[in-house]
């Protein structure tokens, strides 16, 4: 059987989630058995040629040139799976899409003409048809490498669409919400993390992004309740997943 | 004869970068490394945020190295604050540290540069690589355990707190992976005498070493910047002495220091680390670069490699030595009340010096902040590093130059994604 070809592309982001590709050490060396690394510039010298079984793509669209790449990427693809919070939902860059281009530009480059961007930063699939979207800042190289074989033997991926809380709650951590009244945002995040903050007792930031139907008025309401102000609360919605959250917000009220 | 050499994307280096060089009757008329990756303007994002959030944003400025801009961070806050951090969240710190430049190496030496010495295009693409590159993913693994025990995972951990860590581990944790760094160190160490003996190009040549350097430590979390040309001040004062300045083809900014009349490149990472402050390595080390027939001061940014090389079995080194004596403290972090302020902090990324500086308003709010990445402070060097080369190559054809340009590009272990960060202040 021919090995399908798998291609890994890169916009706006910070590399992590490749990364967490290589961090699957020996199990990478197994992948490279099942699929063909035809593209992923992070590691090989191979050129960009032919078509995708899968594409890969991490980062945000910011740039005009981007949104031209991406058309020609999903152009070459069978599947187009985006991994991480920058492309699949805008990622902290993304903080930008509520404020001036101008402004952000004068305040790094002196001379901020020559910086070519767009003004806002979006997920991928406002611009092309995604197939699979993985989230996470960064993704879980488990969830990765699972929805890879997935796609493979034609299964739908077994990834979690519950709340991080159920997670939380499934290893016995204590809840900081509840016992410490800190704003933890696991009742409106998706699980995969493994509930990592908890477990350090450190409030969920919300790096997985809004899990389905997630009631973020609800849980904002709790935290005022907390004493948090109405500022506060956004502010704790404007991070890797800004865009997404924001949107579900938006969405159900 | 007229030669255009031009790589629009360069191939295993984390980040978006390409090279222009054009030579004209015998003559360099351009040299450019170009970078186009997109920046992301987190300065202006972190204006108005709370102090305790910096962390958390900063690190997504690069999956590799997102220790380290945690600790610039959270050391930079901390100062300002007044915070006396303890021993062992010192030392817990530095663990962490290990695994992330035990991980980042390994990944460059193994993975990215190595593959240049035995003419192949990836770690994977010949059968007689494929041990190095499986040694090279043990390490790297290793370092990222390392990093996972202490803050829950390695890409963008999520334990430290200002005035310390969330949690602590458990010492049987910890314990529990020694046995694999004292192998792991074991085999680190045999990992210079390969290094030492790739075959490397004869592209020495006089430079402005640049890093920190500390007392009783190799330097890591603390020290003032020295260089080898007379540069030594404390860390409050470094930004002073650097000139950050912008140039058409690339949307990071480019940094040298001022002197009397120009602004002089200067090379920040291992290399320059190993030059200064080869003297405050274990003797077993120090014996593994003498038995490797490696001459220090070194000269040709290639052997980065080695420099790495040596580092990785120093952090494992460390990385042992922390862990045997470690007790879980009492308490993960000390309590403090914040304070308005300003400070300047820099600590040593696997790639060389991260500068960022806080200001803090009396809510606990940041004012404004800069960050200087190595990547950026290296992207002068690296121009003139090739210009070096060239002066010396201008005979050879332009499909030679390409390659060894490319190389000599790849040496620095340049993460592009960070250095489109700088601030101009
Ligand atoms: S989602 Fe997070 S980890 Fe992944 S590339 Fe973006 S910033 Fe990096
Ligand atoms: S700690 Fe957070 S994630 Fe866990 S149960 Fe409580 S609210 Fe949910
Ligand atoms: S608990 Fe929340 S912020 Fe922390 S790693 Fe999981 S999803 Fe990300």
């Amino acid at each position: 059987m021919k090995r399908p070809r798998i291609g890994v592309f890169k916009f706006t982001s910070c590399d992590g989630c490749q990364l967490s590709i290589m961090n699957l050490e020996e199990k990478f060396l197994d992948l490279l058995e099942l699929f063909d690394i035809a593209y992923f510039r992070e590691t090989t010298d191979r050129p960009l040629t032919g078509h995708f079984d899968i594409s890969i793509v991490e980062g945000s669209i910011s740039t005009a040139w981007q949104k031209n790449d991406i058309v020609d990427i999903r152009e070459r693809s069978r599947y187009l799976i985006t991994i991480g919070a920058c492309a699949t939902a805008g990622g902290l860059q993304a903080l930008r899409n509520w404020g001036s281009i101008t402004d952000y530009k004068n305040y790094i480059y002196p001379s901020p003409v020559i910086i070519n961007v767009l003004s806002t930063s979006t997920p991928i699939s406002e611009h092309v048809y995604v197939d699979y979207e993985l989230w996470g800042c960064p993704i879980n190289e488990k969830a990765f490498s699972e929805t890879l074989i997935s796609f493979l033997i034609g299964k739908k991926p077994g990834i979690p669409i519950y709340s991080l809380c159920m997670e939380c709650k499934r290893m016995g951590l204590p809840c900081i919400l509840v016992s410490k009244s800190e704003p933890c945002l696991g009742p409106v995040t998706r699980a995969g993390c493994g509930a990592l903050c908890p477990y350090f007792q450190k409030p969920c930031y919300g790096c997985f992004g809004p899990k389905e139907d997630a009631n973020i008025e609800s849980l904002l309401k709790q935290f005022q309740n907390m004493g948090l102000t109405q500022k506060e609360c956004i502010l704790l919605l404007d991070k890797m997943n800004t865009y997404a959250y924001r949107k579900a917000k938006i969405e159900r009220s | 004869m007229n030669k255009f050499i031009k790589i629009d994307y360069l191939p295993r280096v984390e980040g978006e970068g390409g090279i222009a060089i054009e030579i004209k009757d015998g003559r360099i008329t351009r040299l450019h490394f170009k970078i186009f990756e997109a920046p992301r303007f987190f300065e202006s994002f972190l204006k108005g945020r709370s102090y305790s959030e910096a962390m958390d944003f900063t690190a997504r400025i690069c999956g590799i190295c997102p220790v380290a801009y945690q600790m610039s961070s959270v050391h930079a806050i901390e100062k300002i604050f007044g915070i006396e951090i303890e021993k062992p969240i010192h030392e817990l710190r530095r663990l962490l540290y290990c695994g992330e430049w035990i991980e980042s190496h390994a990944l460059h030496i193994y993975l990215l540069q190595g593959p240049d010495f035995y003419g192949i295009e990836s770690a994977w693409a010949s059968r007689q690589y494929m041990p190095i590159a499986k040694k090279g993913l043990g390490f790297k693994k290793l370092g990222n355990q390392i990093m996972a025990i202490l803050g829950g995972r390695a890409v963008h951990p999520v334990s430290v707190k200002v005035g310390g860590f969330y949690k602590t581990p458990e010492r049987k944790a910890l314990i529990a992976i020694l046995p694999d760094l004292e192998r792991a160190y074991g085999e680190s160490i045999e990992g210079i005498k390969w290094a030492a003996g790739l075959p490397f190009n004869n592209n020495a040549w006089d430079m402005e070493y640049v890093s920190l350097r500390h007392v009783d430590e190799y330097p890591i979390n603390e020290g003032h910047a020295v260089s080898n040309k007379g540069l030594d001040k404390s860390m409050d004062r470094f930004l002073e002495g650097i000139q950050e300045y912008q140039v058409e083809y690339s949307t990071a900014l480019h940094a040298g220091i001022k002197r009397d009349t120009s602004v002089s490149p200067y090379l920040v990472g291992p290399i320059s680390r190993l030059n200064l402050n080869n003297d405050k390595l274990p003797l077993e080390i120090k014996n593994a670069i003498n038995e490797s027939g490696i001459a220090l001061p070194i000269k040709n940014t290639q052997m980065g490699i080695i420099a790495r090389s040596v580092e990785m079995a120093y952090a494992f080194y460390e990385a042992i030595r922390i862990i045997r004596e470690y007790e879980k403290p009492d308490s993960p972090f000390i309590d403090f009340t914040t304070k308005a302020g300003e400070a300047i902090w820099i600590t040593e990324a696997p790639r060389g010096m991260l500068i960022h500086r806080y200001e803090i308003d009396e809510g606990g709010h940041v004012k404004s902040c800069t960050i200087v990445p190595p990547t950026s402070q290296n992207l002068g060097h690296i121009e003139s590093d090739i210009f070096h080369f060239l002066k010396n190559n201008l005979d050879k054809s332009a499909e030679i130059i390409k390659k060894e340009s490319e190389k000599i590009i790849r040496s620095y272990d340049p993460c592009i994604s960070c250095s489109v960060h700088v601030t101009y202040s």
